[in-house]
Protein backbone atom coordinates (compact mmCIF):
# COMPACT_ATOMS: atom_id res chain seq x y z
CA UNK A 1 0.00 0.00 0.00
CA UNK A 2 1.66 3.41 -0.69
CA UNK A 3 1.19 6.33 1.51
CA UNK A 4 -0.33 9.38 0.57
CA UNK A 5 -1.72 12.45 1.68
CA UNK A 6 -5.37 11.77 2.50
CA UNK A 7 -5.83 15.05 4.44
CA UNK A 8 -3.28 18.04 3.76
CA UNK A 9 -3.92 21.61 5.36
CA UNK A 10 -1.85 24.22 4.10
CA UNK A 11 -0.51 27.64 5.09
CA UNK A 12 -4.26 28.00 7.15
CA UNK A 13 -4.82 30.99 9.61
CA UNK A 14 -8.03 32.00 11.35
CA UNK A 15 -9.00 35.40 12.45
CA UNK A 16 -11.90 35.92 14.46
CA UNK A 17 -12.79 39.38 14.00
CA UNK A 18 -15.25 40.36 16.96
CA UNK A 19 -16.83 43.75 17.75
CA UNK A 20 -14.40 44.97 19.81
CA UNK A 21 -11.13 43.28 18.54
CA UNK A 22 -9.75 40.87 16.09
CA UNK A 23 -8.74 37.34 17.75
CA UNK A 24 -6.01 35.33 15.68
CA UNK A 25 -6.96 31.72 16.40
CA UNK A 26 -4.43 29.89 13.98
CA UNK A 27 -1.72 31.56 11.78
CA UNK A 28 -0.18 29.81 9.39
CA UNK A 29 -0.49 25.77 10.20
CA UNK A 30 0.22 23.00 7.83
CA UNK A 31 -0.15 19.50 8.42
CA UNK A 32 -1.19 16.22 6.73
CA UNK A 33 -2.13 12.86 7.45
CA UNK A 34 -1.74 10.13 5.76
CA UNK A 35 -4.09 7.40 4.09
CA UNK A 36 -4.86 4.92 7.04
CA UNK A 37 -3.04 6.79 9.43
CA UNK A 38 -4.20 7.80 13.04
CA UNK A 39 -2.40 11.58 13.88
CA UNK A 40 -3.72 13.83 17.18
CA UNK A 41 -3.90 17.20 17.26
CA UNK A 42 -2.31 17.96 20.66
CA UNK A 43 -2.17 21.47 22.58
CA UNK A 44 -3.43 23.33 25.84
CA UNK A 45 -7.35 24.57 25.79
CA UNK A 46 -7.69 27.60 23.74
CA UNK A 47 -5.07 27.06 21.07
CA UNK A 48 -6.93 26.60 18.51
CA UNK A 49 -7.60 22.84 18.03
CA UNK A 50 -11.36 22.93 17.59
CA UNK A 51 -11.31 26.16 15.43
CA UNK A 52 -8.69 23.55 13.25
CA UNK A 53 -11.20 21.00 13.35
CA UNK A 54 -13.92 22.77 12.38
CA UNK A 55 -12.02 24.47 9.11
CA UNK A 56 -11.12 21.08 8.28
CA UNK A 57 -14.82 19.74 8.60
CA UNK A 58 -15.82 22.63 6.53
CA UNK A 59 -17.92 23.92 9.45
CA UNK A 60 -15.78 27.25 9.56
CA UNK A 61 -14.37 28.97 6.57
CA UNK A 62 -10.31 29.74 6.75
CA UNK A 63 -8.90 33.49 6.43
CA UNK A 64 -5.79 31.98 4.91
CA UNK A 65 -4.79 28.82 3.14
CA UNK A 66 -6.91 25.79 2.45
CA UNK A 67 -7.55 22.08 3.01
CA UNK A 68 -7.45 19.12 0.98
CA UNK A 69 -8.81 15.94 0.85
CA UNK A 70 -7.52 13.49 -1.81
CA UNK A 71 -6.10 16.88 -3.32
CA UNK A 72 -9.66 17.90 -3.59
CA UNK A 73 -9.83 21.48 -1.64
CA UNK A 74 -12.53 21.86 1.11
CA UNK A 75 -15.21 24.40 0.54
CA UNK A 76 -17.93 23.20 3.23
CA UNK A 77 -19.43 20.20 5.35
CA UNK A 78 -20.00 16.64 3.66
CA UNK A 79 -20.62 13.35 4.70
CA UNK A 80 -16.63 12.23 3.34
CA UNK A 81 -15.36 14.01 7.00
CA UNK A 82 -17.53 12.09 9.77
CA UNK A 83 -17.05 14.25 12.86
CA UNK A 84 -17.35 13.45 16.66
CA UNK A 85 -17.63 16.41 18.88
CA UNK A 86 -17.11 15.95 22.75
CA UNK A 87 -20.69 16.26 23.97
CA UNK A 88 -24.52 16.76 23.15
CA UNK A 89 -24.83 15.75 19.68
CA UNK A 90 -26.62 12.96 19.36
CA UNK A 91 -30.42 13.53 18.72
CA UNK A 92 -31.93 12.91 21.88
CA UNK A 93 -35.76 12.53 19.75
CA UNK A 94 -33.90 9.33 17.94
CA UNK A 95 -33.45 6.06 19.25
CA UNK A 96 -29.47 4.62 19.21
CA UNK A 97 -30.02 2.99 15.92
CA UNK A 98 -31.95 5.90 14.33
CA UNK A 99 -28.55 7.79 14.99
CA UNK A 100 -26.92 5.83 13.48
CA UNK A 101 -28.91 5.18 10.53
CA UNK A 102 -29.70 9.07 10.08
CA UNK A 103 -26.45 9.63 7.76
CA UNK A 104 -27.48 6.85 5.94
CA UNK A 105 -30.51 8.41 5.13
CA UNK A 106 -29.42 11.79 4.38
CA UNK A 107 -27.12 9.67 1.85
CA UNK A 108 -30.57 7.67 0.44
CA UNK A 109 -29.04 4.46 1.19
CA UNK A 110 -31.62 2.16 0.30
CA UNK A 111 -33.70 0.43 3.26
CA UNK A 112 -31.77 -3.01 3.30
CA UNK A 113 -28.83 -1.80 3.01
CA UNK A 114 -29.04 0.35 6.19
CA UNK A 115 -30.43 -1.98 8.19
CA UNK A 116 -27.54 -3.96 7.49
CA UNK A 117 -24.71 -1.22 7.93
CA UNK A 118 -26.58 -0.37 10.92
CA UNK A 119 -26.21 -3.98 12.30
CA UNK A 120 -23.18 -4.06 11.82
CA UNK A 121 -21.95 -0.69 13.00
CA UNK A 122 -23.90 -2.02 16.22
CA UNK A 123 -21.79 -5.17 16.41
CA UNK A 124 -18.40 -3.31 15.51
CA UNK A 125 -19.38 -0.51 18.32
CA UNK A 126 -20.82 -3.30 21.19
CA UNK A 127 -24.12 -1.68 21.39
CA UNK A 128 -26.83 -4.25 20.23
CA UNK A 129 -28.47 -4.20 23.73
CA UNK A 130 -28.77 -0.20 23.19
CA UNK A 131 -29.91 0.09 19.73
CA UNK A 132 -33.48 1.40 20.81
CA UNK A 133 -32.52 2.81 23.82
CA UNK A 134 -32.83 7.04 23.52
CA UNK A 135 -29.11 8.85 24.18
CA UNK A 136 -30.77 10.41 27.50
CA UNK A 137 -30.84 6.66 28.77
CA UNK A 138 -27.09 6.25 28.43
CA UNK A 139 -24.19 7.20 30.20
CA UNK A 140 -21.21 9.63 28.61
CA UNK A 141 -19.13 6.82 27.31
CA UNK A 142 -22.49 4.45 25.04
CA UNK A 143 -22.99 7.59 24.17
CA UNK A 144 -19.76 8.70 22.65
CA UNK A 145 -19.99 4.90 21.10
CA UNK A 146 -22.88 5.79 19.28
CA UNK A 147 -21.17 9.18 18.32
CA UNK A 148 -18.51 7.47 16.54
CA UNK A 149 -20.48 4.79 15.21
CA UNK A 150 -23.23 7.28 13.31
CA UNK A 151 -19.73 9.43 12.31
CA UNK A 152 -18.70 6.24 10.91
CA UNK A 153 -21.69 5.15 9.23
CA UNK A 154 -21.79 6.58 5.61
CA UNK A 155 -18.22 5.40 5.41
CA UNK A 156 -16.27 8.92 5.71
CA UNK A 157 -12.51 9.33 4.05
CA UNK A 158 -11.52 10.84 7.65
CA UNK A 159 -13.03 10.41 10.78
CA UNK A 160 -12.84 13.81 12.82
CA UNK A 161 -12.83 13.53 16.73
CA UNK A 162 -12.91 16.57 18.71
CA UNK A 163 -11.96 15.31 22.42
CA UNK A 164 -14.29 12.77 22.36
CA UNK A 165 -13.06 11.36 25.57
CA UNK A 166 -12.65 14.61 27.38
CA UNK A 167 -15.58 14.20 29.62
CA UNK A 168 -15.51 10.71 30.68
CA UNK A 169 -14.02 9.33 33.65
CA UNK A 170 -10.79 7.78 33.46
CA UNK A 171 -11.43 3.93 33.46
CA UNK A 172 -14.24 4.42 30.60
CA UNK A 173 -11.38 7.03 28.59
CA UNK A 174 -9.04 3.70 28.94
CA UNK A 175 -11.70 1.66 27.48
CA UNK A 176 -12.78 4.37 24.64
CA UNK A 177 -8.98 4.98 23.70
CA UNK A 178 -8.72 0.66 23.18
CA UNK A 179 -11.71 0.43 21.33
CA UNK A 180 -11.15 3.17 19.06
CA UNK A 181 -7.75 1.64 18.15
CA UNK A 182 -9.78 -1.47 17.42
CA UNK A 183 -12.19 0.17 15.48
CA UNK A 184 -9.56 1.94 13.60
CA UNK A 185 -8.10 -1.44 12.93
CA UNK A 186 -10.90 -2.88 11.79
CA UNK A 187 -12.18 -0.27 9.48
CA UNK A 188 -8.71 0.89 8.56
CA UNK A 189 -10.20 5.10 8.47
CA UNK A 190 -7.91 7.40 8.69
CA UNK A 191 -8.38 9.36 11.72
CA UNK A 192 -7.67 12.82 13.39
CA UNK A 193 -7.80 13.62 17.07
CA UNK A 194 -8.11 16.29 18.65
CA UNK A 195 -6.78 15.56 22.91
CA UNK A 196 -5.48 17.81 25.93
CA UNK A 197 -4.20 14.56 27.15
CA UNK A 198 -0.49 13.92 26.55
CA UNK A 199 -0.83 9.92 27.67
CA UNK A 200 -3.54 9.48 25.11
CA UNK A 201 -2.17 11.13 22.11
CA UNK A 202 1.14 8.75 22.41
CA UNK A 203 -1.30 5.57 22.95
CA UNK A 204 -3.07 6.39 20.38
CA UNK A 205 -1.29 8.01 17.33
CA UNK A 206 1.28 7.23 14.98
CA UNK A 207 2.27 11.05 14.19
CA UNK A 208 1.15 13.73 16.94
CA UNK A 209 1.31 17.53 16.19
CA UNK A 210 1.91 20.06 19.10
CA UNK A 211 -0.30 22.93 18.93
CA UNK A 212 0.72 26.09 20.76
CA UNK A 213 -1.16 29.46 21.40
CA UNK A 214 -1.53 32.94 20.44
CA UNK A 215 -1.97 32.46 17.74
CA UNK A 216 -2.47 29.15 17.17
CA UNK A 217 0.44 27.31 15.25
CA UNK A 218 2.34 23.96 15.03
CA UNK A 219 5.18 23.65 17.53
CA UNK A 220 6.07 20.38 16.96
CA UNK A 221 5.84 16.98 15.24
CA UNK A 222 6.54 13.84 16.43
CA UNK A 223 6.58 10.27 15.24
CA UNK A 224 5.61 8.01 17.46
CA UNK A 225 7.73 5.19 17.77
CA UNK A 226 5.38 1.91 18.56
CA UNK A 227 3.57 0.24 15.67
CA UNK A 228 -0.28 -0.19 15.22
CA UNK A 229 -0.30 -3.12 17.14
CA UNK A 230 0.34 -1.72 20.09
CA UNK A 231 -1.40 -2.69 23.93
CA UNK A 232 -1.50 -1.51 27.33
CA UNK A 233 1.62 -2.33 28.10
CA UNK A 234 3.56 0.51 25.77
CA UNK A 235 2.43 2.88 28.95
CA UNK A 236 5.00 1.01 30.37
CA UNK A 237 7.99 1.32 27.70
CA UNK A 238 10.76 4.00 29.10
CA UNK A 239 10.71 5.55 25.12
CA UNK A 240 6.43 6.47 26.60
CA UNK A 241 7.70 7.95 29.41
CA UNK A 242 10.36 9.64 27.96
CA UNK A 243 8.27 10.87 25.18
CA UNK A 244 5.62 11.68 27.98
CA UNK A 245 8.07 14.25 29.47
CA UNK A 246 8.93 15.92 26.36
CA UNK A 247 5.46 17.17 25.37
CA UNK A 248 4.58 17.81 28.68
CA UNK A 249 7.50 20.18 28.73
CA UNK A 250 6.35 21.32 24.93
CA UNK A 251 2.72 21.86 26.17
CA UNK A 252 3.99 23.99 29.23
CA UNK A 253 6.30 26.03 27.50
CA UNK B 1 -20.96 5.58 92.41
CA UNK B 2 -24.38 4.61 92.16
CA UNK B 3 -24.95 8.84 90.90
CA UNK B 4 -22.54 7.57 88.06
CA UNK B 5 -23.89 4.74 87.36
CA UNK B 6 -27.62 6.54 86.78
CA UNK B 7 -26.14 8.96 84.58
CA UNK B 8 -24.89 6.52 81.91
CA UNK B 9 -28.00 4.97 82.14
CA UNK B 10 -29.60 7.93 81.19
CA UNK B 11 -29.31 8.16 76.79
CA UNK B 12 -27.25 11.56 76.98
CA UNK B 13 -29.23 14.16 74.91
CA UNK B 14 -27.73 14.16 71.15
CA UNK B 15 -26.21 17.40 70.46
CA UNK B 16 -27.35 18.59 66.74
CA UNK B 17 -25.60 19.73 64.03
CA UNK B 18 -27.54 22.03 61.16
CA UNK B 19 -30.94 23.84 61.15
CA UNK B 20 -33.50 21.48 60.28
CA UNK B 21 -35.18 22.05 56.53
CA UNK B 22 -38.31 23.06 57.17
CA UNK B 23 -41.59 20.63 56.09
CA UNK B 24 -43.76 23.10 54.23
CA UNK B 25 -41.43 26.22 53.64
CA UNK B 26 -38.50 24.92 52.75
CA UNK B 27 -37.21 26.93 49.39
CA UNK B 28 -37.68 24.70 46.45
CA UNK B 29 -37.61 21.95 48.71
CA UNK B 30 -39.88 18.90 47.34
CA UNK B 31 -43.19 18.69 48.92
CA UNK B 32 -44.78 15.31 50.05
CA UNK B 33 -47.70 14.10 47.50
CA UNK B 34 -50.02 14.07 50.40
CA UNK B 35 -49.21 17.41 51.86
CA UNK B 36 -49.89 18.64 48.00
CA UNK B 37 -53.05 17.26 48.03
CA UNK B 38 -54.26 18.70 50.92
CA UNK B 39 -52.51 22.23 49.90
CA UNK B 40 -54.78 22.20 46.77
CA UNK B 41 -58.14 21.10 48.21
CA UNK B 42 -57.46 24.09 51.02
CA UNK B 43 -56.95 26.72 48.44
CA UNK B 44 -60.01 25.51 46.48
CA UNK B 45 -62.11 25.58 49.52
CA UNK B 46 -60.90 28.88 50.86
CA UNK B 47 -61.85 30.72 47.57
CA UNK B 48 -65.06 29.30 47.87
CA UNK B 49 -65.28 30.33 51.48
CA UNK B 50 -64.37 33.91 50.37
CA UNK B 51 -66.90 33.92 47.78
CA UNK B 52 -69.32 32.39 50.09
CA UNK B 53 -68.50 34.95 52.31
CA UNK B 54 -68.71 37.43 50.11
CA UNK B 55 -72.37 36.44 48.92
CA UNK B 56 -73.66 36.09 51.80
CA UNK B 57 -72.88 38.60 54.13
CA UNK B 58 -75.39 40.24 55.73
CA UNK B 59 -75.07 44.27 54.50
CA UNK B 60 -74.98 42.89 50.96
CA UNK B 61 -78.77 44.12 50.66
CA UNK B 62 -81.31 43.24 48.56
CA UNK B 63 -79.16 44.50 45.25
CA UNK B 64 -77.00 41.27 44.76
CA UNK B 65 -73.67 42.03 43.35
CA UNK B 66 -72.05 38.81 44.18
CA UNK B 67 -74.11 35.94 43.05
CA UNK B 68 -73.65 32.66 46.08
CA UNK B 69 -72.31 29.73 44.42
CA UNK B 70 -75.71 28.52 44.30
CA UNK B 71 -77.28 30.73 42.32
CA UNK B 72 -74.27 30.60 39.86
CA UNK B 73 -74.76 26.70 39.59
CA UNK B 74 -78.37 27.47 38.72
CA UNK B 75 -77.72 30.17 36.00
CA UNK B 76 -74.96 27.92 34.86
CA UNK B 77 -77.69 24.71 34.48
CA UNK B 78 -80.57 26.50 33.37
CA UNK B 79 -77.96 27.96 30.33
CA UNK B 80 -76.81 24.20 29.73
CA UNK B 81 -80.58 23.19 29.34
CA UNK B 82 -81.90 25.93 27.08
CA UNK B 83 -78.91 25.24 24.62
CA UNK B 84 -77.18 28.41 24.99
CA UNK B 85 -74.22 28.01 26.61
CA UNK B 86 -73.52 24.90 24.08
CA UNK B 87 -73.90 27.30 21.03
CA UNK B 88 -72.24 30.38 22.10
CA UNK B 89 -69.33 27.67 23.72
CA UNK B 90 -69.18 26.32 19.85
CA UNK B 91 -69.31 30.09 18.11
CA UNK B 92 -66.50 31.15 21.02
CA UNK B 93 -64.13 27.66 20.22
CA UNK B 94 -64.74 27.81 16.78
CA UNK B 95 -63.68 31.43 16.70
CA UNK B 96 -60.21 30.81 18.79
CA UNK B 97 -60.03 27.61 17.15
CA UNK B 98 -59.30 29.11 13.73
CA UNK B 99 -57.93 32.58 14.59
CA UNK B 100 -55.54 30.76 16.86
CA UNK B 101 -54.31 27.84 14.54
CA UNK B 102 -53.62 30.54 11.78
CA UNK B 103 -51.63 32.68 14.32
CA UNK B 104 -49.61 29.23 15.46
CA UNK B 105 -49.03 27.66 11.73
CA UNK B 106 -47.53 31.85 10.77
CA UNK B 107 -45.35 31.23 14.00
CA UNK B 108 -43.40 28.04 13.77
CA UNK B 109 -43.20 29.04 9.43
CA UNK B 110 -42.02 32.40 10.70
CA UNK B 111 -40.33 32.05 13.76
CA UNK B 112 -38.13 28.70 12.19
CA UNK B 113 -37.36 30.91 9.58
CA UNK B 114 -35.78 34.11 11.41
CA UNK B 115 -34.19 31.51 14.14
CA UNK B 116 -32.75 29.60 11.22
CA UNK B 117 -31.50 32.44 8.60
CA UNK B 118 -30.15 35.31 9.90
CA UNK B 119 -30.94 37.25 6.58
CA UNK B 120 -35.00 36.51 7.52
CA UNK B 121 -34.40 37.99 10.72
CA UNK B 122 -32.49 41.13 9.44
CA UNK B 123 -35.70 40.87 6.92
CA UNK B 124 -38.10 40.81 9.54
CA UNK B 125 -36.86 42.29 12.44
CA UNK B 126 -37.78 46.05 11.43
CA UNK B 127 -41.16 45.35 11.08
CA UNK B 128 -41.64 42.88 14.46
CA UNK B 129 -40.25 45.08 16.14
CA UNK B 130 -42.42 48.17 15.55
CA UNK B 131 -46.16 46.06 14.96
CA UNK B 132 -45.14 44.06 17.90
CA UNK B 133 -45.85 47.31 20.26
CA UNK B 134 -49.30 48.17 18.55
CA UNK B 135 -51.82 46.84 21.13
CA UNK B 136 -53.76 44.65 18.71
CA UNK B 137 -57.34 45.53 20.22
CA UNK B 138 -56.54 49.18 18.79
CA UNK B 139 -56.72 47.61 15.62
CA UNK B 140 -60.38 46.48 15.86
CA UNK B 141 -62.20 49.49 14.57
CA UNK B 142 -59.81 49.33 11.23
CA UNK B 143 -60.82 45.32 11.26
CA UNK B 144 -64.78 45.83 11.43
CA UNK B 145 -64.26 48.52 8.74
CA UNK B 146 -62.61 46.37 6.60
CA UNK B 147 -63.88 42.96 6.99
CA UNK B 148 -67.36 43.72 8.18
CA UNK B 149 -69.14 42.75 11.16
CA UNK B 150 -69.27 38.73 10.76
CA UNK B 151 -66.86 36.40 11.73
CA UNK B 152 -63.63 37.16 9.92
CA UNK B 153 -62.90 40.51 11.96
CA UNK B 154 -63.09 38.28 14.85
CA UNK B 155 -60.77 35.28 13.69
CA UNK B 156 -58.47 37.96 12.37
CA UNK B 157 -58.01 39.84 15.54
CA UNK B 158 -57.69 36.69 17.50
CA UNK B 159 -55.44 35.91 15.20
CA UNK B 160 -53.06 38.72 14.78
CA UNK B 161 -53.55 39.72 18.84
CA UNK B 162 -51.14 36.76 19.05
CA UNK B 163 -48.79 35.99 16.21
CA UNK B 164 -46.49 38.26 17.03
CA UNK B 165 -45.66 36.17 20.44
CA UNK B 166 -45.74 33.36 18.85
CA UNK B 167 -43.40 33.93 15.88
CA UNK B 168 -40.91 35.85 18.49
CA UNK B 169 -41.12 32.78 21.06
CA UNK B 170 -41.05 30.03 18.47
CA UNK B 171 -38.08 31.92 17.02
CA UNK B 172 -36.05 31.47 20.59
CA UNK B 173 -36.85 27.93 20.24
CA UNK B 174 -35.57 27.66 16.89
CA UNK B 175 -32.47 29.47 18.24
CA UNK B 176 -31.72 27.19 21.04
CA UNK B 177 -30.93 24.26 18.89
CA UNK B 178 -27.32 23.44 20.03
CA UNK B 179 -25.04 24.47 17.17
CA UNK B 180 -22.53 21.09 17.47
CA UNK B 181 -26.77 19.20 16.71
CA UNK B 182 -26.58 21.33 13.67
CA UNK B 183 -22.72 20.69 13.01
CA UNK B 184 -23.53 16.93 13.78
CA UNK B 185 -25.72 16.95 11.07
CA UNK B 186 -23.40 19.03 8.36
CA UNK B 187 -21.31 16.92 8.80
CA UNK B 188 -23.25 13.59 8.08
CA UNK B 189 -24.39 15.24 4.43
CA UNK B 190 -27.00 16.43 5.33
CA UNK B 191 -28.32 19.39 3.70
CA UNK B 192 -30.23 22.71 4.84
CA UNK B 193 -33.92 21.34 3.95
CA UNK B 194 -32.61 18.26 5.51
CA UNK B 195 -31.23 20.14 9.05
CA UNK B 196 -34.57 22.18 9.06
CA UNK B 197 -37.06 19.37 8.66
CA UNK B 198 -34.97 16.60 10.73
CA UNK B 199 -32.92 18.29 13.02
CA UNK B 200 -34.49 22.14 13.44
CA UNK B 201 -38.11 20.60 13.56
CA UNK B 202 -37.89 17.72 15.74
CA UNK B 203 -35.63 19.58 18.34
CA UNK B 204 -38.50 22.45 18.65
CA UNK B 205 -41.88 20.91 18.65
CA UNK B 206 -41.59 20.24 22.62
CA UNK B 207 -41.03 24.03 22.68
CA UNK B 208 -43.46 25.03 20.12
CA UNK B 209 -46.42 23.45 22.30
CA UNK B 210 -45.18 24.76 25.31
CA UNK B 211 -45.49 28.87 23.99
CA UNK B 212 -48.62 28.04 21.52
CA UNK B 213 -49.91 27.11 25.36
CA UNK B 214 -48.88 30.16 27.28
CA UNK B 215 -49.88 32.05 24.19
CA UNK B 216 -53.63 30.99 24.01
CA UNK B 217 -54.39 33.03 26.88
CA UNK B 218 -54.09 36.15 24.95
CA UNK B 219 -56.45 34.69 22.30
CA UNK B 220 -59.04 34.05 24.50
CA UNK B 221 -58.41 37.88 25.40
CA UNK B 222 -58.94 38.81 22.00
CA UNK B 223 -61.72 36.96 21.43
CA UNK B 224 -63.38 38.68 24.50
CA UNK B 225 -62.67 42.16 23.00
CA UNK B 226 -64.08 40.92 19.33
CA UNK B 227 -67.04 39.33 20.99
CA UNK B 228 -67.94 42.53 23.04
CA UNK B 229 -68.08 44.66 19.94
CA UNK B 230 -70.19 43.26 17.31
CA UNK B 231 -71.58 39.30 17.86
CA UNK B 232 -74.75 37.92 17.92
CA UNK B 233 -73.15 34.83 19.45
CA UNK B 234 -70.51 33.52 21.85
CA UNK B 235 -69.30 33.58 25.74
CA UNK B 236 -68.38 37.22 26.04
CA UNK B 237 -71.20 38.21 24.17
CA UNK B 238 -73.42 36.52 26.70
CA UNK B 239 -71.36 38.40 29.46
CA UNK B 240 -71.92 41.56 28.26
CA UNK B 241 -75.71 41.05 27.57
CA UNK B 242 -75.87 39.93 31.29
CA UNK B 243 -75.16 43.05 32.22
CA UNK B 244 -77.99 45.06 31.12
CA UNK B 245 -79.88 42.40 33.21
CA UNK B 246 -77.96 42.69 35.83
CA UNK B 247 -77.42 39.12 35.88
CA UNK B 248 -74.39 38.38 37.83
CA UNK B 249 -74.73 35.02 38.29
CA UNK B 250 -75.23 34.52 34.30
CA UNK B 251 -71.60 36.44 34.29
CA UNK B 252 -69.98 34.57 37.07
CA UNK B 253 -71.32 31.11 35.71
CA UNK B 254 -69.68 32.55 32.27
CA UNK B 255 -66.17 33.09 34.14
CA UNK B 256 -66.00 30.12 35.25
CA UNK B 257 -66.41 28.27 31.64
CA UNK B 258 -63.47 30.27 30.79
CA UNK B 259 -61.57 29.25 33.37
CA UNK B 260 -62.39 25.48 33.08
CA UNK B 261 -61.87 25.73 29.00
CA UNK B 262 -58.38 26.68 29.72
CA UNK B 263 -57.84 24.58 32.30
CA UNK B 264 -58.45 21.52 29.85
CA UNK B 265 -57.05 23.04 27.06
CA UNK B 266 -53.63 23.81 29.03
CA UNK B 267 -53.94 20.35 30.04
CA UNK B 268 -54.42 18.61 26.72
CA UNK B 269 -51.40 20.69 25.16
CA UNK B 270 -49.37 19.10 28.01
CA UNK B 271 -50.35 15.63 27.41
CA UNK B 272 -50.22 16.64 23.40
CA UNK B 273 -46.24 17.43 24.32
CA UNK B 274 -45.58 14.75 26.37
CA UNK B 275 -46.42 12.18 23.84
CA UNK B 276 -45.03 14.16 20.54
CA UNK B 277 -41.62 14.36 22.39
CA UNK B 278 -41.37 11.80 25.02
CA UNK B 279 -37.65 12.40 24.73
CA UNK B 280 -37.64 16.13 26.31
CA UNK B 281 -39.87 14.80 29.64
CA UNK B 282 -38.24 16.24 32.67
N1 LIG C 1 -16.68 31.57 17.14
C1 LIG C 1 -15.65 32.20 17.75
N2 LIG C 1 -15.63 33.55 17.85
C2 LIG C 1 -14.63 34.19 18.46
N3 LIG C 1 -13.56 33.58 19.00
C3 LIG C 1 -13.50 32.24 18.93
C4 LIG C 1 -14.55 31.48 18.31
N4 LIG C 1 -14.23 30.17 18.40
C5 LIG C 1 -13.04 30.11 19.05
N5 LIG C 1 -12.61 31.36 19.36
C6 LIG C 1 -11.34 31.68 20.03
O1 LIG C 1 -10.30 31.04 19.35
C7 LIG C 1 -9.37 30.49 20.27
C8 LIG C 1 -9.25 29.00 20.05
O2 LIG C 1 -10.42 28.35 20.44
P1 LIG C 1 -10.65 26.79 20.26
O3 LIG C 1 -10.36 26.40 18.86
O4 LIG C 1 -11.99 26.45 20.76
O5 LIG C 1 -9.54 26.19 21.23
P2 LIG C 1 -9.36 24.70 21.79
O6 LIG C 1 -10.33 23.81 21.07
O7 LIG C 1 -7.94 24.37 21.52
O8 LIG C 1 -9.63 24.77 23.24
C9 LIG C 1 -9.86 30.84 21.66
O9 LIG C 1 -9.15 31.97 22.11
C10 LIG C 1 -11.31 31.17 21.46
O10 LIG C 1 -11.71 32.15 22.37
MG1 LIG D 1 -11.89 22.61 21.89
Amino acid sequence: MTLHKKLEVRGVSKTFTGRKASIAALEGVDMHVDHGELVCLLGASGCGKSTLLSIIGGLEPTTEGEVRIDDELVIGPGADRGMVFQAYSLFPWLSVSRNIEFGLEVARWPKARRRERVDELLGIMSLREFAGSLPRELSGGLRQRVAIARALGPEPDVLLLDEPFGALDAETKRHMQDFLLSVWHRTGTTILMVTHDVEEAIYLSQRIYVLASRPGHVSAVIDVPFGANRGPTVKRDPRFLDLRDELGDLLVS
Amino acid sequence: MVADADASDRAPALRTRGRRPSTLLGIRTELAVRWRIVLGVLGVASVFALWAYAAYRPQAGSSVLVPSPARTWHALSQMWSAGTLRSDLAASAQRVAIGYSISVALGIVLGIAIGSFASVEAFLEPQLGFLRYIPATALTPLFLLWLGIDESPKIWLIAVGTVFYNVLMIADVARNVPREMLNAAYTLGAGRRTILRRVILPHSWPGIIDVARINLAAAWLMLVVAELLAAQKGLAYQINLAQRFRAVDTMFALLIVFGVIGLISDLALRALRNRLAAWARP
